[in-house]
């Protein structure tokens, strides 16, 4: 019951990363292989203000992650995204790269390759929470909760404008609609849901190191999106998980142990080409 | 001394990465796909020599067979991928997307035959060390900027003065233009990519000769010369060779103040500074 549970909470957790990358990706068309490292700080944030020496409690801790991963993903689109969408490319790869360096080699605030141990359980309203189902709970919430804003926005002006700028970017500027604003804050709502998601992980694993949020993350989170469907909230629910479902189908193949994460990643590749060539919407999403 | 030292260093990982930035930016300006899997090829190309040589092939042979197994490589992600992907009027981004696809396929499938481990070239010649005083450079690094310098005049001298290299940067300018004068674009993206590949061969081979194999390594190389491309301002060869050599040796002589694993960090600061100052770089064909 207990490995149900924890599917449950990483898939849900993943729900949240696959909104924020369908946000950027799908919705306002901006390609990005940074979400893993915007995770990685919300992460780190929450590990960082539970364990301090005065514990800041889960809530207070999660809205400060939150705040930085929205910074952070303002900072970094504002600039490239005022020149050119390929360039934004580039800045999603040097931002992934860079966090890698940061969370392996800043030793002192991060544990560098060896990682954080030792994150305690979160604690919401006085209450700890530390059975594996009251923290799939507490996952499932943030699931509702995410699942929730991002309806909510879809349904407003708001996401309007962000469907007429990937359908039209010089349609939507005659009109005078501010274009870099919208997809500025498109990407700090992306960067608020990622946050959320970095620090449920943070505190549900009690665990975080490095290659959880490498480039092979981002480039998963990509692939969750490409595969559910990019554009629409089924499609960001199915794709988690049915690709968090695959590393188990996986081990029942007989791969030697020292292949077996090149052969994920491996097929991570070939199903984003495969989606690309013939099914571009995914599987219950809308044309990319 | 040491300063001199860390310059040429600078010099010759600058060389290697024009070279890196020069065949990339060959690809970006004329069929305009952003083409992540280019480091995915840089990296086989290495392999494919190593494991040449590691079966007695001589190594010329195995440098040679090296950049024909790129330039097929490229020529079928071309035709086989992205003419597809054309065909369907696929948006830039599902481009993008396929091409990081192809990127994690290569790499893995490296990962997955040579191990992730890192794999040093068993060739003598390599070890051997020309020193001024106390400044060591080693043959491979010789060779690196002897011939990066040769595939830069190379693409040069190809681009200006040959009848495909005149194609090519008119389907460059124009792809419409030059589709109705029967330029057959879509023949010359398969010529330019494979092309490229072929290049971008030659790093990918003599670099690591010095510093080994990983099948993860080409992302970074591939990331800086990016950068110096679009520093150097997009279609421009010399600007982004040029870029390439700066960034390269800038990032050496900060190992001097800050350790060399933050040099992404200098990297990115660069682009950063250009992305705010100077966003069409700095030898920009006018528009």
């Amino acid at each position: 019951m207990d490995f149900l549970f924890s599917y449950l909470a990483l898939a849900a957790i993943y729900v949240m990363l696959g909104l924020s990358t369908n946000l950027l990706v799908g919705i306002v068309g901006i390609f990005s292989v940074s979400q893993a490292a915007v995770f990685g700080v919300g992460a780190y944030v929450v590990a960082h203000f539970l364990m301090a020496a005065e514990p800041l409690s889960f809530l207070p801790a999660l809205a400060i992650a939150m705040v930085c991963c929205v910074s952070l993903n303002i900072l970094v689109t504002l600039p490239s995204l005022r020149v050119s969408g390929d360039y934004f490319v580039v800045t999603s790869f040097g931002i992934q790269l860079l966090a890698t360096a940061v969370f392996t080699n800043w030793t002192a605030g991060t544990g560098g390759a060896n990682g954080l141990p030792g994150i305690p359980p979160p604690d919401v309203f006085g209450y700890e929470l530390s059975s594996t189902f009251q923290l799939m709970a507490l996952c499932l919430c943030g699931l509702l909760l995410a699942c929730g804003c991002f309806w909510l926005i879809m349904r407003a002006p708001f996401g309007r404008l962000l469907r007429a700028i990937r359908e039209d970017e010089l349609a939507v500027a005659a009109a005078g609609k501010n274009v870099l604003r919208a997809k500025v804050s498109a990407a700090a709502l992306a960067g608020a849901f990622a946050g959320m998601a970095g620090g449920m992980y943070a505190t549900f694993l009690s665990f975080i190191d490095p290659s959880s949020f490498d480039l092979d993350a981002s480039i998963l989170l990509l692939t969750m999106v490409v595969v559910g469907g990019a554009r629409t909230l089924a499609g960001s629910i199915v794709g988690p998980f049915l690709l968090l479902a695959m590393p188990q189908a996986l081990s029942m193949l007989d791969i030697p142990t020292t292949i077996a994460a090149a052969a994920r990643q491996l097929i991570y590749g070939v199903l984003l080409i495969t989606f690309m060539l013939f099914r571009p919407q995914g599987l219950l999403g809308e044309r990319l | 001394m040491l300063l001199l030292q860390l310059l040429i260093n600078g010099i010759v990982t600058g060389c290697a990465l024009g070279v890196v930035a020069v065949s990339f930016s060959l690809i970006y300006a004329t069929t305009k796909i952003f083409h992540v899997a280019h480091a995915g090829v840089y990296t086989m190309a290495g392999y494919i020599a190593w494991w040449l040589v590691g079966r007695g092939a001589p190594d010329i042979v195995a440098l040679l067979a090296a950049i024909a197994a790129c330039a097929l490589l490229g020529a079928l992600i071309q035709g086989l991928l992205y003419a597809q992907l054309a065909k369907r009027r696929a948006t830039h981004l599902v481009v993008l997307i396929a091409s990081l696809g192809v990127l994690a396929v290569i790499q893995n499938i490296v990962a997955a035959v040579f191990t992730p481990n890192i794999l040093q070239f068993a060739v003598p010649w390599a070890e051997r060390v020309v020193s001024f005083e106390t400044i060591r450079i080693t043959y491979p690094q010789v060779l690196t900027i002897v011939v990066s310098l040769a595939a830069y005049g190379g693409v040069m001298w190809f681009a200006h003065y040959t009848i495909l290299g005149k194609r090519i940067r008119a389907v460059a300018s124009n792809p419409f233009l030059a589709g109705i004068t029967r330029l057959q674009p879509n023949t010359v993206y398969v010529y330019v990519v494979a092309i490229a590949s072929a290049i971008v061969a030659l790093p990918g081979v003599l670099v690591p000769l010095d510093l080994g194999l990983q099948p993860y390594g080409g992302i970074t190389p591939l990331l800086t010369a990016t950068i110096a491309m679009i520093a150097g301002g997009v279609g421009s060869i010399s600007g982004a060779f040029m870029l390439s050599v700066a960034i390269a040796v800038l990032q050496n002589l900060s190992l001097l103040v800050i350790p060399g694993e933050w040099s992404i960090g200098i990297t990115f600061f660069i682009f950063v500074i250009f992305m705010l100052f100077r966003p069409t770089g700095l030898f920009a064909a006018a528009r």
